[in-house]
């Protein structure tokens, strides 16, 4: 240490040094670039998603009403929804408990006490939160200007006024007052923060305990919420004099969950025990509260009863096109592609081929496939089963299920569970699995280049028959193409509109309207934003829940190169 | 022996497939074989027409409007195509080849959103395109800006570019930063001219996509003025009802620019595809 002063000059290129200073300028460059996509990415892609959630809460016909909480998801999928919205509270405060032990773990590894960061990062926290409040506050008060200006002559000079009112009105103005204070807090917090604890992994402590609070406020207010929820609509059902068992029955079923965790918990936890006796007694366990658990969970069909006849039916639909169209398009897909594998002469033409399905206009072949699967006796499908010796089919006219006509056919009579879906969705199947096909068979094409040729050279010298270079080689290392193109797939069904929408018009008397489907006519037709929203967040989960599955399943089945 | 096995093999292989090629290509066959009969053949049984009608193309396409809604799509591709392409090769090499602090958690979060399904966000996109309609000096619905704008961020776009962008090689960077060059130099002189394969699939992709949206545009439209040709060939399926000479005709004049567009670009477009698909 030298006794000399430092200038001011040298305390400033003490702390920014040119490197600094590059890095600074980097940055920036980076964020300039990017910004353009994130605006428009997050305008039209991510804060729909809160805005979906806000009207899913209201009840709303093209104009906003009142708040009526999660009664649109209650009205979709039943009591099921307070179930549902408990166990997201308990995953939430669970995904605290976790952070914690994270930190907690990294503050003793690096010998740190980053306790003190727990305070700025509870701050930053309420200054999300406070946003949320002004957003909350602000975004009726935007949405009203349409109202207010119905009626009246729509003049921009007008607009502008009472654009400008919508930040003065009481509520906003003290809610962005205290988000402004609070930001303020926030910000002086940071700056304590780096002077006060001046050791590595600042920022990631800030971070995790940030992430901590946002987890643990989240998952506590959503049970209260929730739990308020429950009790109106117990006291509801009290003074209406309707059957108030959601209590009991929000509890039976989420003890069947809670029985079903400890199963797994224990079956997974078997195989760690050191004496056979406790691997038995664990194995023991888990089959009892397996039972136990599935009995219980076997009223979610009593609260779900209550929910929409429609969505199910949606559901179903889905559910169907789903079975009916991927395992033959994956299957079909797998074995051109290892036909086409062989590089025979013109393989290049027929790829080219089989991909112009996918690349033609889904308009356009949904409308060749509705004539060709028409219900006219001249139609080239009939034509062709006549001459065969049938008879005719109305095709996409027909609402019965495939399996009641085929038995009849055959002189069967089925009962009606086991209709199976409609001969209209057969149709739309058909055509999807004929669309599709191409697009998997340039993607396992693609896979099976991947599998070294030096494999299947060993295999053949060692004697082993086409068959098990596939049974052994070929299936196996394709898996994870499998995998990433069934859940393409299955995701693709759910989401699937267009063609569905084509297909529909004035045919097939809605047995194949799948859930996007529904939720189009819901908004499209009825006008009821706020169901039609809640609905929506139902496919969603099940698209995440379909996704989470596949990950899980993948990580342990699949075969990685 | 051994010969002649891997003979039938060759034939059984050459059979399946073009057995499988026969039923790609049967629907499209049918359409144009349709497409040239007169009302009385199409509905009738006959494979192939008498005489070739070739006037009810011309019929469909003044039938359908399809000259109106041709110019709406061509219009609305070429203005999504700019925009989405020069907001995308930014955003792309930002995140391929600038560092800067959460760039790989902002990346992770835009390959999220992918997820979302489409009907979670058409509402209150609809509703956010109404009000910015009211706000700003240029109407939206109705107009080319609710039909573009929402879709120029396209993540799938910046995903594609930012993969063909990390594999430049390091050396070329540096070689331009010691001629005294900056990034946006860097991006259009070397980096764009090599870029030519994935800008065309871009481009296949944003023309297929506009020819096939058909919920949003059912939304935020209302009059011919802007529709889209997938909406207008939705319309003429519906109106033309019985008249299936002239729906095959209206579906193969829909085809038409894609199948050119496909045939230029067949090799790389497909080729693309699989690697994306790989990597997803």
């Amino acid at each position: 240490m030298t006794n000399r002063p430092e200038t001011l000059k040298e305390k400033i290129t003490k702390v920014i040094t040119p490197r600094k200073l590059r890095f600074f300028k980097e940055s920036l460059t980076g964020y300039l670039f990017v910004a353009p996509a994130l605006t428009l990415i997050f305008m039209f892609g991510i804060f729909p998603v809160g805005f979906a959630l806000y009207v899913s809460l209201h009840k709303w016909r093209i104009l906003r009403t009142d708040f009526i909480g999660l009664d649109n998801y209650v009205r979709a999928i039943g009591n099921f929804t307070y179930v549902l919205a408990f166990f997201s509270a308990l995953a939430a405060i669970l995904g605290a408990v976790l952070i914690l032990k994270k930190i907690i773990q990294q503050a003793n590894e690096n010998s740190q006490r980053p306790w003190v960061l727990c305070l700025s990062a509870g701050l930053y926290t309420l200054t999300i939160y406070a946003f949320l409040r002004y957003i909350w506050y602000q975004l009726p008060e935007f949405l009203d200007i349409a109202l207010k200006l119905r009626g009246v002559e729509k003049t921009r000079e007008l607009f502008l006024q009472f654009l400008g009112e919508s930040f003065y009105a009481p509520a906003v103005y003290s809610s962005w007052r205290f988000f402004t204070l609070v930001l303020a807090g926030s910000v002086a917090a940071s700056l304590a923060a780096l002077i006060l604890y001046r050791k590595p992994l600042r920022a990631q402590f800030q971070t995790q305990f940030t992430l901590m609070w946002i987890a643990l406020s989240l998952g506590i207010g959503l049970f209260l919420f929730t739990y308020q929820q429950v009790f109106n609509a117990y006291l509801i059902a009290l003074e209406t004099n309707s059957d108030p068992g959601i209590w009991p029955q929000v509890i039976v079923v989420s003890a069947g969950i809670i029985l079903l965790g400890l199963g797994w918990f224990a079956w997974s936890s078997a195989p760690k025990a050191d004496q056979a006796w406790k691997f038995w007694i664990r194995i023991l366990g888990a089959f009892i509260f397996l039972v136990g658990g599935w009995i219980l969970v076997g009223e979610i069909p009593v609260l779900m009863a209550t929910g929409d006849k429609d969505l199910w039916e949606g559901l179903k639909v889905t559910i169907f096109f789903s079975a009916g169209t991927v395992p033959f398009q994956l299957t079909i897909a797998m074995f051109l592609a290892i036909l086409l594998f062989q590089k025979l002469r013109g393989s290049e033409f027929f790829r080219m081929v089989f991909f112009l399905p996918y690349v033609t206009p889904f308009i356009a072949s949904a409308a060749i496939f509705r004539q060709i699967f028409a219900n006219r006796d001249t139609a080239p499908v009939n034509l062709l089963i006549r001459g065969l010796g049938g008879e005719g089919l109305a095709w996409l006219q027909e609402s019965k299920g495939v399996n009641l006509i085929i038995g009849e056919m055959i002189g069967v009579d089925l009962p009606a569970w086991a209709a199976g879906p409609s001969l209209a969705l057969v149709v739309v199947i058909i055509h999807a699995i004929w669309t599709y096909v191409g697009y998997n068979t340039v993607i396992y094409l693609a896979g099976l280049g991947n599998i070294p040729a030096e494999l299947n050279d060993a295999a053949e010298i060692d004697g082993a028959s086409k068959w098990d270079v596939f049974r052994f080689i070929t299936f196996p290392l394709l898996s994870p193409t499998t995998y990433f193109l069934s859940l393409i797939a299955v995701i693709g069904t759910f989401k699937a509109f267009a063609t569905l929408w084509v297909f529909r018009e004035g045919l097939a008397l809605g047995t194949t309207d799948t859930f996007s489907v529904a939720i189009f006519l819901e908004f499209f037709d009825k006008l009821r934003y706020g169901y039609a929203s809640a609905m929506a967040f139902v496919l969603f989960a099940i698209i995440l829940g379909l996704t989470l599955i596949n990950n899980r399943f993948q990580g342990s089945k699949v075969f990685f190169m | 022996m051994k010969l002649n096995r891997s003979r039938t093999l060759t034939i059984l292989t050459y059979t399946l497939l073009i057995l499988g090629a026969l039923l790609s290509l049967v629907p499209f066959v049918w359409m144009i074989s349709t497409s040239l009969k007169t009302i009385g053949e199409a509905l009738g049984s006959s494979f192939f027409p008498s005489e070739l009608h070739f006037e009810n193309y011309t019929e469909a396409w003044d039938r359908a409007n399809f000259s109106q809604y041709f110019l709406n799509s061509i219009k609305i591709t070429a203005i999504s195509l700019v925009g989405s392409v020069s907001i995308s090769v930014l955003a792309a090499y930002g995140f391929a080849r600038i560092k800067f602090p959460g760039r790989e958690l902002i990346f992770g979060i835009l390959l999220s959103t992918m997820m979302i399904p489409a009907m979670v966000t058409i509402i209150p996109n609809f509703l956010t395109v109404t009000w910015l309609g009211r706000i700003g000096p240029i109407k939206w619905i109705n107009n080319w800006p609710a039909l573009t704008v929402p879709f120029m961020g396209s993540v799938f776009n910046i995903f594609l570019l930012r993969q063909f962008f990390a594999q430049i090689p390091d050396e070329l960077f540096d070689a331009a930063r010691i001629d005294g060059s900056g990034h946006l130099r860097f991006l259009f002189q070397i980096v764009l001219p090599l870029s030519k394969a994935p800008l065309m699939v871009i481009l296949v992709l944003t023309f297929i996509g506009s020819w096939n949206s058909l919920a949003w545009p059912l939304l935020v439209t209302n009059t011919p003025d802007w529709r889209p040709i997938s909406v207008g060939m939705m319309n003429f399926v519906t109106e033309a009802g019985q008249e299936i000479h002239y729906i095959m005709a209206g579906a193969f004049i829909t085809i038409i620019p894609i199948l050119i567009l496909y045939f230029f670009t067949q090799k790389q477009f497909t080729e693309s595809i699989a690697r994306s698909g790989l990597k997803g």
